[in-house]
């Protein structure tokens, strides 16, 4: 089982799918900030006075986490954010479905309209959790950035 | 321990770029939102994407009214089977996401019998976390109806206010 989770090839995939995932999703919410604070409000979580701020950095840490995690800098800082905003995801997804909120989740794209699989959404980022669960717990270590100073 | 210092480093660099980036980007925001929370009232609902030149936001009382007397045509804007679950008795579907973008204006001339294009239309989606009312009446008024009007709250805020439900599917389970 440890050989396993100590996979090289494995961590690889992981990283790669990681980083291109988040990488791509936060182009969207930088391009159009507002788009995306309205996405944030469409949960009705956070307090009015909070979203804007959350907009505006959040999409960095997805790109930074994610550049982090593809050259391997920063890894195991990255490989926490990841595993926090994924779990963050989670929660904020599966309490829209709970309370019957038909939203755009506003996870790859502003919110242009309601209508937001969020069932798919949310299977989604499970499956992104795991991936990054088992780097947080993996000891692969080839092919990073920081091997190299 | 080192865990948790980068996390911090990524977490300081982030938002550097965040608020420098945003103070130079062509669609910057300010650091504290308009947005308001969910309401029940009288007053009419506007969502913070509108802007001026939308169409007429209307309260439910107003909605209510205006089912009552028949005088407007209530529009679903959300997919069919959410129009099919429960809606406003005596609405009909045009739901946004399926817009043939080629040829909208007779597809909503369709949609309509060929309505005046003075009819009074009432054009709704779930409630207030939805945005494809508004742009479903943006739409409309671009094509020349001039009597749309949008509530805001929606299918909800009817079921909230004790309101009819016309319910053409079972979607309980």
């Amino acid at each position: 089982m440890r050989r396993i989770i100590d996979s090289e090839i494995i961590a690889l995939m992981a990283r790669l799918t990681l980083a291109g995932i988040f990488i791509l999703a936060a182009y969207y919410k930088i391009v159009d900030p507002a788009a995306f604070g309205k996405s944030i409000w469409n949960y009705h979580i956070l307090p009015a006075q909070t979203i804007n701020v959350i907009a505006i950095v959040l999409p960095w840490l997805e790109v930074l986490a994610g550049i982090a995690l593809l050259v391997g800098a920063y890894y195991r800082g990255a490989i926490l954010w990841i595993n926090i905003m994924l779990a963050v995801f989670i929660t904020a997804l599966a309490s829209t479905i709970y309370r019957g909120l038909d939203i755009d989740c506003g996870c790859f794209k502003a919110a242009a309209s309601a209508v937001g699989p969020a069932w798919d959404q949310l299977n989604l980022d499970i499956g992104l959790l795991v991936l990054a669960a088992f780097l947080l717990v993996s000891r692969a270590r080839k092919w990073q950035l920081a091997n190299l100073f | 321990m080192n865990m948790l210092r980068q996390a911090f480093v990524l977490l300081f660099f982030a938002s550097v770029l965040g608020f420098g980036v945003n103070s130079f980007h062509p669609n910057a925001i300010p650091l504290i939102g308009e947005y308001r929370e969910l309401t029940e009232g009288s007053e009419p609902i506007v969502p913070p994407s509108a802007s001026a030149g939308d169409p007429p936001f209307i309260a439910i009382n107003e909605a209510k009214l205006d089912h009552e007397a028949g005088s407007s045509l209530f529009i679903d804007a959300r997919d069919p089977s959410e129009f099919e679950c429960g809606t406003i008795p005596g609405s009909i579907n045009m739901p946004f996401e399926y817009l043939p973008e080629d040829s909208l204006e007779q597809y909503m001339d369709s949609v309509l019998s060929g309505a005046a294009k003075e009819q009074g239309l009432i054009v709704f989606c779930s409630g207030e976390e939805c945005d494809v009312s508004l742009h479903l009446a943006r739409n409309l008024q671009a094509f020349g109806y001039t009597g749309v009007k949008i509530f805001f709250g929606g299918a909800r805020e009817w079921e909230n206010f004790e309101l009819e439900i016309e319910r053409r599917v079972d979607c309980a389970e």
